[in-house]
């Protein structure tokens, strides 16, 4: 094992008109530390398409996962697969990422466009073999991971975005590979990198997409943990337990919380300076020397719960975060851009005043924060330790 | 002279926000900032009387409806 870690994010956009999309993510994580992910795309569009990209999909990653070799896998497929009456095919195309151990990349590709591989933040054109499974044509091919290269996986809504508006010809391979080129490198994560080409598929679609669009991707890049404290501690004397735990941790640290921050100032000896520049509605953050980032607690933590599931599910609020200046917009790019291992450090202590009925905080509220937030992270692939105090 | 107001969740659900851009536009308007301190702190444990705000250390409670009426009592009188 070394200390690289895959940054996986995808997202779609559904055929103008369909509730469903015709393109199917699976990502599976095996026991041995690899991941397979597929990516596939059902003929046509609507329900019939959703059907066959999610059957090839999950038997793909499943039988993969368990061990099976790709040849077994596409058999399967072609046997199982419903026939669809107007074509008389049964038809799903297919792009498989493999990541063995975080050190190699396994890519199968049927007849999807082909992934897209930056590597220093420039095209690689990859190595491929070419051999025929059951009549398709399948493109292997091994690659050596190291950081910062970025797999794009896309379905053909993507390279036919545009075609007889923007483009004659739609949204050519060069030019998409110029556009991610361009943002590989500015720590954008998969997830926001995917819905950027996606969003910009759309635009280009002129916000009617004529197929369904989706893209996948992989960014290679090094482990980077951090702790965050949240509240003090429910019985007083475990205060400086606490705070030796939580400042002899590598990575950065993030302290939310009034009292909680007053309890890590005096342990470190250092003035707590909070500032009053309002920006949006969250509270203004603090300064601390020693700590990365103090902000208030679970005012600014709800809106960061509220930023995380947006950005799992449909990531509309990106743009939000991504720039924002506030306390809430500042922990989200440090937890969801730059950390892969995050220590909790949450405190148990009740706050007499939040207990008000009036209030819209109380001791529950933030217990579940907590466990929202954790599983949200988790859900975007980060590893998460919670201890409680 | 040194004003301090709790910007901590209680004060801010409870308007601190709009104590703060109040107090700066008075202390503006009387053209008071280069003898008034106004600064910001964390929870000061007395959030059931919030907006809590301290005058040189000592502490009053202010909500935005009263933060004009407590600027001239408490601040610009004794500044």
């Amino acid at each position: 094992m070394n200390d690289l870690t895959c940054d996986i994010g995808y997202k779609s956009i559904n055929h103008v008109g369909e509730q469903l999309c015709g393109d199917h993510v699976e990502v599976v994580e095996q026991e041995d530390g690899s991941t397979v992910i597929v990516l596939a795309d059902g003929l046509g569009s609507g329900v019939k398409a959703s059907i066959l990209s999610t059957l090839t999909s999950k038997i793909i990653s499943t039988m993969l996962a368990a061990g099976l070799s790709i040849e077994e896998c596409v058999e399967t497929i072609a046997a199982t697969l419903p026939v669809c009456s107007v074509r008389g095919v049964a038809y799903s195309t297919f792009t498989i990422i493999r990541l063995i151990r975080n050190q190699t990349a396994e890519l199968i590709q049927y007849d999807n466009p082909q992934v897209i591989v930056l590597r220093n933040g420039e095209n690689w054109e990859y190595p491929r073999t070419e051999t025929t499974i059951g009549g398709k044509q399948i493109f292997r091919s091994l690659i050596r991971l190291q950081e910062d290269d970025v797999f794009i996986a896309m379905s053909d809504g993507c390279p036919h975005a545009g075609i007889g508006m923007a483009y004659n010809f739609g949204w050519k391979r060069e030019d998409i590979i110029k556009f991610m080129e361009a943002m590989s490198l500015c720590g954008y994560t998969a997830k926001n990198l995917s819905t950027l080409l996606v969003d910009e598929c759309n635009k280009l679609y002129g916000g009617e997409p004529g197929d369904d669009a989706t893209s996948c991707v992989v960014r290679v890049r090094r482990r980077v943990p951090m702790n965050m404290l949240f509240g003090p501690p429910s019985n007083r004397d475990d205060g400086d337990r606490m705070m030796s735990l939580f400042f002899a941790k590598e990575g950065k640290h993030i302290i939310c919380g009034g009292t909680t921050s007053s309890i890590a100032a005096k342990w470190l000896n250092k003035p707590l300076r909070a500032s009053l520049d309002f920006t949006g509605d969250i509270p203004p953050i603090a300064y601390l020397e020693g700590v990365d980032l103090v902000t208030e607690g679970v005012i600014t933590v709800n809106r960061v719960v509220e930023y995380a599931k947006d950005y799992i599910g449909e990531n509309k609020h990106y743009e939000d975060w991504s720039f924002g200046k506030d306390g809430a917009s500042l922990i989200s790019r440090l937890l969801f851009e730059e950390a892969t291992d995050i220590n909790f450090y949450v405190g148990k202590a009740i706050n007499p005043a939040h207990q008000n009925p009036d209030l819209p905080i109380n001791f529950n509220i933030k217990m579940n924060l907590v466990q929202e937030l954790s599983e949200a992270l988790k859900k975007m692939g980060k590893r998460i330790k919670v201890s409680y105090f | 002279m040194k004003v301090t107001v709790c910007i901590g969740s209680s004060c801010h659900i409870k308007g601190s926000r709009a104590v703060v851009e109040q107090l700066q536009d008075l202390i503006a308007k009387e053209n008071l900032n280069d003898k008034i301190e106004l600064g910001g702190t964390f929870c000061m444990g007395k959030c059931q009387q919030g907006v809590c705000v301290t005058v040189d250390g000592e502490f009053h409670s202010v909500s935005p409806e009263t933060v004009s009426s407590f600027f001239e009592k408490e601040i610009k009188e004794k500044v």
